[in-house]
């Protein structure tokens, strides 16, 4: 039974008024682990196994420390400044710093929708994610509790608040100087913004009708040339649904989706197809300042996450207003919450004001669909073109000096003077390669000393591709339900499912999104499976193949290998680390309430899951990511991932580094270096496709499953790399581990290596680091064996 | 001026075609200069107050063959016939390669001491003064480099300019603040004969 908030009197007392006031502490948990809601310095100890094996790397971005009025300070070479703090240990800082930010992002977003659906629903509205027992893993796993309504997030938004603000205080100067426990905040902040997602992402699933746990949902419609211009449309920005939801709610009462077009842009994208069917995603933020300049907009709904700075400045030049609905992001627009509807409409239109906040989401819903007919006949009758004409075209591209100003601002250092000098010769191909490489910054624009506005140029050079750019995603699903991860569980701690790649994470892609379909698809048919979430998730769907498909057509749902899964926003990221704790919890019966450790242990010792953020760009990934490796998940991004400055790379030449203990009796083994790292780059998708096969490694893999992941390693490598991996041998423990098509080759490499080979039985007889035991209980954590040896 | 390789427009149908790079001829500039513009390629790539110093080639040439145990790492830029002759020629003269992101697939037949390595891992292995090396017959004292993403070699190095003792040099066609020294950023033709007067510098095998 549930017991509600309120007041009530009892039958027969009629003098006696019950009032039952916060219910939290009453639920009938039974505490399972040490740490149940772990302050700063709890998992210390787990922390501290991790860096001992991946040592921190940094890569700083600047070598100066200007925190502080002391400096600023010159840090080069690790020297000190005049607080005392090194550049490892200001590195370090700066990591923190970051998943803080991150973590801030989802947890504010989290409250912000709490707040509003406890309003609407009230605290006592039931979980409902689908069919599971393990409702909320990541919160039952950090906080001890198993919440059954929405109220009962409460208490964990407060503790990560709570966290939050004893972790920027470490940040101060004069406050923590080591590196190392830096870091170990750091993996505090990355675990809380795990923990703050997930609320996020089950309380918008319970309350507002969201996908649960379903692993055919259906397709939407994605890409930059989807929507009918003719149309009145209206674009919604950011990450959070509070806002589209009304003007979705509106617009289904009014029977207006013929009328109007609405659309998302990141990953308000994602919860909008989450919540209507009528919904449509342009893309990621890499396309927003494009669709901006495109003018196909009418209205631009801002709420929070993931927004330009500029977008005002950009939305004004084209008369599109902008209406900003999340208190975190205002531009200085005037607060319209208490004027009607009519007025900001007519202020709006005659161009009085650029744009409103409106915080009263009722409003919203009402208003953006009005304005937005208004405005696509007042911005029709203007004749607003954003982009060159012809003639303009040509005279533009004519100007280019080649003076590489521009190439030497773009982020991805785009040939942009080789495309002009092509576009001169009416050959547009060139453009349309960069309209796919370009991350849409709009720092070309600012960088020609010519006036050339560079981005318009490329995007009006790409139209033709642009008009094509259609795809197809399968909406995000939400969490794995419990019967998928008892499916699947056994396959994939004994490594017969070769892996779960995780693709992950923001449009800042080092060679266009196009990688990202390539690799998804090469993994994809090698039985992996794919779960994806956010911009990665659009990006995946926005390729076809011969016949005309996209991956989300020509591969199902559901969590078992060779599937491609899709969870949803940015805050569905949670589910795809709770699956982790979901197969520690169901498969092997690992106890989950306030038990990080040794979660993340059997996460890290037998999981074999990774994380890709090929273009992670902002803070959140970096929390996401360290949340991640936190719970024993290796993350792997792309080469601009080097600019935030800090990665967790193992030394697999330093044997001692890799030794495990038994849990059935504490005894020591060297084992081989599995996972390799915890966080890494790769520079190219060739390096990055046969490094994903070798971070599947766990020690836990049976020999069919080690067979079965060396397969693929071997094989990448080959195709990729055109190479025989290097350390194949290190992850062979006996023949039985070797893929039976290339037993016999592989034993001949190996007696070249100087192994012992038994020729007439085919075995090994020496040379591998340690043997197959099926029994084997690999952990990092003493106090998880049973007999510890002295 | 491209630092990636020059790829056709893609089709939508999942599949990409790679352009063979046409060899141009090059003509040979008189007198090359290889320490003008020597500012970040990456305009925003200012990472403090130690900045690489311009050298020319011939210098970075004389400290490459000095070094006791040198290293030279390339990257993925490094595919386009041109650039990849350099890349062998300094190879044939003993000189020891570190290929990182996909370069290997384009050395790996070249019968040169080349091994894989991943770029960020080979940075976090070259400040541990314990690592033996690629082929585990020792550290390096110096390690020279070019044709990597550009902002992607600058991050890795700037590992080893704050966390290590090794003397970095860039070959590359664009200014790395993040080394000890570098060429500024060139021209397509001056870098292929800065290239060719560095390996002028090396011993002969
Ligand atoms: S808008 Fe595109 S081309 Fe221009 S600087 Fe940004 S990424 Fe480069
Ligand atoms: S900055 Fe302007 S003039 Fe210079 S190369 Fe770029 S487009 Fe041409």
């Amino acid at each position: 039974m549930i017991v509600k908030k309120g007041s009530f009197v009892i039958e027969g007392l009629e003098n006696v008024q019950i009032n039952i006031g916060k219910i939290g502490e009453g639920l009938e948990e039974k505490i399972e682990g040490p740490t149940p809601r772990p302050e700063i310095i709890s998992l210390r100890n787990w922390d501290y196994r991790i860096l001992d094996r991946y040592a921190p790397v940094y890569t700083p971005t600047s070598d100066m420390c200007d925190y502080c009025t002391y400096g600023k300070c010159d840090l080069t070479g690790n020297k000190e400044g005049a607080c005392g703090i090194d550049l490892e240990g200001q590195s370090a800082r700066q990591a923190l710093m970051t998943s803080i930010m991150g973590a801030a992002c989802h947890t504010a977003h989290g409250r912000h929708l709490l707040h509003y659906l406890i309003k609407k629903y009230g605290e006592d509205r039931l979980i409902d994610v689908g069919p599971s027992n393990l409702k909320a893993p990541l919160t039952e796993t950090i906080m001890g509790i198993q919440p059954q309504t929405i109220g009962d997030f409460l208490p964990v938004l407060d503790y990560i608040e709570e966290q939050l603000t004893q972790l920027i205080a470490a940040a101060n100067t004069g406050q923590e100087g080591s590196a190392r426990d830096f870091e170990s905040k750091a993996f505090h902040a990355g675990m809380l913004d795990l923990l703050g997602m997930e609320v996020a992402d089950i309380i918008q699933i319970s309350c507002m009708g969201l996908p649960k746990s379903d692993e055919k949902t259906p397709m939407a419609e994605i890409g930059m040339g989807i929507l009918d211009s003719k149309k009145p449309v209206v674009i919604c920005v950011g990450h959070n649904i509070a806002a589209p939801a009304y003007i979705l709610d509106y617009m289904d009462k009014g029977g207006l989706f013929d009328k109007i077009e609405i659309a998302g842009l990141c990953c308000t994208a994602h919860d909008m197809t989450r919540y209507s069917k009528s919904a449509k995603i342009i893309g990621s933020m890499s396309k927003e300042l494009k669709y901006i300049r495109s003018g196909i907009p009418d209205v631009l709904v801002t709420d929070e996450q993931c927004v330009r700075a500029d977008i005002l400045r950009e939305a004004k030049k084209l008369h599109i207003p902008v209406i900003a609905t999340n208190e975190k992001i205002t531009y200085g627009l005037p607060d319209r919450s208490n004027d009607s509807i009519d007025t900001i409409i007519d202020d709006l239109a005659s161009g009085k004001n650029e744009g409103a906040l409106l915080l009263d989401l009722e409003k919203v819903g009402e208003l953006v669909p009005r304005l937005a007919v208004k405005m696509a006949e007042i911005r029709k009758a203007k004749g607003i073109t954003a982009l060159p004409d012809q003639e303009d075209f040509r005279k533009l591209v004519a100007k280019c000096t080649k003076c590489l100003q521009c190439t030497r601002d773009c982020p991805q250092s785009l040939p942009i003077s080789d495309a002009m000098a092509a576009a001169v010769n009416g050959d547009l191909a060139p453009f349309e390669i960069l309209h796919d490489k370009c991350v849409g910054c709009g720092r070309c624009d600012y960088s020609c000393p010519v006036g050339i506005p560079v981005l318009n140029v490329i995007e009006k050079a790409s139209q033709q591709v642009i008009r094509e750019e259609k795809g197809k995603m399968r909406i995000g699903r939400g969490q794995i339900g419990d019967p998928e991860i008892r499916e699947e569980g056994r396959n994939l701690v004994l490594g017969t499912t070769p892996g779960v790649l995780a693709f992950v994470g923001c449009g800042n892609y080092p060679d266009g999104t196009k990688d990202v379909y390539d690799v998804v698809e090469e993994m994809i048919q090698r039985s992996y499976i794919i779960i994806t979430s956010g911009c990665a998730a659009m990006d995946v769907g926005m390729y076809k193949d011969k016949e005309g498909k996209t991956l989300y057509e020509r591969y199902p749902g559901r969590f078992i290998k060779g599937n491609l899964l899709n969870t949803g926003s940015c805050v569905s990221n949670a589910h795809i680390a709770a699956t982790t704790i979901k197969v520690a919890s169901i498969f092997a019966g690992r106890k989950t309430k306030g038990n990080w450790e040794e979660i993340a242990d059997y996460v890290l010792n037998r999981i074999g899951a990774v994380g890709i953020a090929w273009g992670a760009y902002s803070q959140k990934a970096f929390a996401i990511a360290t949340g991640c490796n936190r719970l024993g998940i290796p993350v792997v991004a792309g080469p601009h991932g080097t600019k935030y400055r800090r990665a967790f790379i193992g030394k697999p030449y330093r044997k001692e580094d890799w030794n495990v203990l038994d849990g059935r009796d504490g005894s020591v083994i060297n084992v081989e270096p599995a996972p390799e790292h915890l966080m890494i780059t790769a520079e190219t998708k060739d390096e990055l496709m046969p490094l994903l096969a070798k971070l599947c490694f766990r020690p836990s893999d049976n020999s069919l499953g080690r067979a079965i992941k060396l397969t693929h390693y071997i094989e990448l490598s080959e195709k990729y790399l055109k190479k025989m991996p290097d350390d194949w041998h290190v992850y062979v423990r006996n023949e039985a581990d070797l893929p039976v098509a290339k037993r016999e080759q592989l034993l001949k490499l190996l007696e070249e290596k100087g192994w012992k080979i038994d020729w007439e039985k085919k075995k090994i007889t020496e040379g591998p680091l340690r043997k197959v035991d099926v029994s084997f209980q690999p952990t990092n954590v003493p106090r998880l064996c049973k007999e510890v040896k002295k | 001026m491209t630092k990636k390789e020059h790829v056709k427009p893609l089709d939508k149908t999942g599949t990409k075609t790679v352009e063979k790079p046409v060899a141009k001829p090059q003509e040979k500039p008189e007198a090359i200069d290889t320490t003008r513009q020597a500012v970040p390629f990456d305009t925003g790539n200012i990472p403090g107050p130690k900045m690489a110093r311009a050298v020319m080639p011939a210098v970075q040439g004389k400290m490459l063959a000095k070094a006791k145990r040198p290293l030279l790492i390339v990257g993925s830029q490094i595919h386009e016939e041109d650039v990849l002759s350099r890349v062998v020629a300094m190879g044939q003269t003993g000189l020891q390669i570190a290929a990182v992101g996909n370069a290997y697939k384009s050395l790996g037949d070249k019968g040169l001491d080349v091994h894989y390595a991943n770029m960020h891992a080979l940075a976090s292995y070259l400040c541990d003064p314990e690592w033996q090396g690629l082929d585990g017959k020792g550290g390096y004292d110096l390690v020279a480099f070019f044709g990597i993403t550009y902002y992607y070699a600058s991050q890795a190095i700037s590992a080893l300019k704050n966390f290590s003792k090794i003397r970095v040099i860039s070959i590359d066609k664009y200014y790395h603040p993040n080394a000890d020294m570098s060429f500024g950023n060139l021209k397509k033709d001056v870098f292929i004969a800065a290239l060719d007067e560095v390996i002028k510098e090396l011993p002969k095998r």
